[in-house]
């Protein structure tokens, strides 16, 4: 530490390069792993909301809830302890110049899926929704009429629920009754019991039994099966991933430069004899130092950014997901340095001398 | 009981053609207590000797034998603690380390090794080498003289048994040279020492106890100690 330090304060001007680029590194995993985990919320928050552990879909369905069409006798809820049914359909909802795309759930109001209301009132008359509150950021209020892309139906807002997106589009919570018509229009008495999907509450999921043309699929498979979902999060694993390689190799690369310019240094050191374990140390902890200091930066940065960023951008953190990604990225630094060792350790103290 | 001892010691560099005997075989012996100068001119393998003798570089033949303690066929760590706890080495170019101050470079030394001078007898050495006005200077900031003797107040900080300094008034005036031989000269008597000095300055030779002349690599004791 003696060493590393001294050696610090007395080249600001090299181990600020360093440490501001592992600021920036640090900060773009910050950022990357707040949206991967935004864009993650945006898709699953109304699936988190039901809090179910699986769904019973149809076979032919792909496990892709808008193709799942079966019937509310399907499934009598043998074998779970609480099961609820869901309709759901796409659409663009407008009020006055407002426009959103949104999810439709038709769900049973006695049943589990019956979101929590935090303003108004839950929907009693027939085309009346709860609204998730996402849609108050974009405009719309209690009482809207809105307008839908597919049919000629009207809803009204009635009160407003949070954390309720699926697959990125805010949920509106109505009747099974007022879906239908949203969806077949005058038709819709024949196509009551026309629904996607059964939520299950249980704990052995594995033990439910349907027939042959529906399946049951537990929540997380069902998540992954969203669309864009997996594609999403795998690319900015990936670059997250990929942007630790680049950090141990900029690492590396710093810290060698720096060990070559210091052999004559490290021989006479080691001349006098000084370990090469005490040498190699003080490059570890230095770098260990370095590492703390442009994480700790780039995670000021990236609170300060998140702060001023504005609602409509997909970012949430994970502080569970920081901290990790923050000491992995202080130990794939310190990896780099590793590669500065085998250099030390082969420096001649008798070149350092000269004849 | 002699402190050095080198029994048969050569040294061969290169192969083939190319090949050269450094160091032609060499018996030595090193008293505490005594001052000894290595004279010779270039090339002829004072650094060489003065190097093995230190265990900096292991001989092709011979035993080097410190503090009776046979060093020639240790490895390099043992090598790197015997050098740390038994030698002090001055050499010609500066062995200070850029980014401490003075009084960090002892600081260093307290990192990596126990008992070392004591405050009071480190406040001493500063003042009989005239650096103690120094202590907060980086090696960049010194003349060649002040950083000559800052290196030899750090080859005494460990309190070795041998020193081993290698043209160590190579870059001072003969004002300062003299000095230097002086200090440690002074060292070497008062605290039962045993300094080697390699020079080719001749005039540094009254100094000493024993002077040893090299040429070609062959070492022979040019006067007895007077
Ligand atoms: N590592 C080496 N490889 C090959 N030859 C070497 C090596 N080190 C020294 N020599 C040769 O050994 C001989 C003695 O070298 P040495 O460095 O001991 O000379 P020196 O007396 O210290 O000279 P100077 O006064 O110039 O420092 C020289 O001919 C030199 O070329
Ligand atoms: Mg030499």
């Amino acid at each position: 530490m003696f060493l590393a330090w001294n050696e610090i304060k007395n080249n600001k001007l090299r181990f600020t390069l360093i440490v501001g680029v592992l600021m920036l590194v640090s900060y773009l995993v910050f950022f990357l792993s707040g949206l991967a985990n935004g864009l993650e919320n945006m898709n699953k928050e109304a699936v988190d909301k039901w809090d179910g552990q699986g769904v019973i879909l149809t076979e032919e369905s792909d496990i892709n809830l808008p193709q799942s069409s079966l019937t509310l006798d399907d499934y009598n809820g043998e074998g779970v302890d609480e099961y609820a049914s869901l309709a759901q359909i796409n659409s663009i909802a407008t009020s006055d110049d407002h426009k959103s795309n949104v999810s439709i759930f038709g769900i049973d109001k006695e049943e589990f899926i019956m979101p929590n209301v935090i303003e108004g009132d839950a929907f009693a008359k027939e085309g009346e929704v709860i609204a998730n509150e996402s849609l108050k950021d974009e405009g719309f209020k209690l009482g809207d009429k809105l307008s839908l892309s597919s049919t000629e139906e009207d809803l009204t807002i009635v009160g407003f629920t949070n954390n309720a997106k699926f697959n990125a589009a805010p949920v509106l919570y109505t009747d099974l009754y007022t879906l239908q018509k949203v969806r077949y229009g005058k038709a819709a008495e024949n196509y009551e019991d026309r629904i996607n999907a059964f939520i299950l509450r249980t704990d052995n999921l594995s033990d439910i039994e349907v027939p042959d043309e529906l399946q049951v699929v537990d929540t997380t498979t069902f998540i992954e099966n969203l669309p864009g979902y997996s594609e999403q999060n795998l690319t900015l694993t990936f670059m997250i991933y990929f942007l630790f390689i680049i950090s141990a190799v900029v690492l590396a690369i710093f810290l060698y430069v720096l060990t070559i310019q210091k052999v004559s240094i490290f021989g006479v050191m080691k001349a006098q004899g000084i370990s090469s374990s005490y040498l190699a140390r003080s490059v570890i902890a230095q770098t260990f130092l370095l590492a703390i200091a442009g994480v700790i930066i780039g995670f000021i940065l990236t609170m300060i950014t998140g702060f001023f960023l504005p609602a409509a951008v997909p970012v949430a953190f994970n502080y569970l997901d920081l901290l990790v990604y923050g000491i992995v990225l202080i130990f794939v630094s310190v990896l780099g340095a590793l590669f500065s060792i085998q250099t030390i350790v082969k420096i001649d103290p008798l070149k350092a001398i000269g004849g | 009981m002699a402190i050095l001892e080198m029994n048969q010691v050569n040294k061969f560099f290169g192969s083939g053609h190319t090949e050269i005997e450094a160091l032609k075989p060499t018996n030595f012996q090193a008293e505490k207590g005594e001052l000894i100068a290595v004279i010779g001119p270039s090339g002829s393998g004072k650094s060489t000797f003065l190097t093995i003798a230190g265990g900096l570089q292991t001989p092709t033949n011979g035993k080097v034998i410190i503090n009776e303690m046979d060093i020639t066929s240790l490895k390099e760590k043992k090598r790197s603690a015997i050098r740390l706890r038994e030698i002090g080495f001055v050499l010609q170019a500066s062995n200070l380390v850029p980014f401490l101050t003075v009084s960090q470079q002892m600081q260093l030394l307290d990192k990596v090794k126990k008992h070392n001078l004591s405050a009071e007898k480190l406040k001493e050495l500063y003042q009989s080498l005239g650096i103690e006005d120094l202590l907060n200077s980086f090696p960049s900031d010194l003349s060649g003289g002040e950083r000559q003797r800052v290196a030899i107040a750090k080859a005494l900080y460990t309190d070795p048994s041998i020193i081993l300094a290698d043209e160590p008034t190579a870059s001072l005036d003969s004002d300062r040279a003299f000095e230097v031989m002086e200090m440690l000269k002074e060292a070497t008597t008062k605290n039962d020492k045993t300094t080697i000095v390699v020079t080719h300055d001749t005039r540094l030779i009254d100094y000493c106890d024993k002077v040893y002349n090299i040429t070609d690599g062959r070492l022979s004791l040019k006067q007895p100690s007077h």
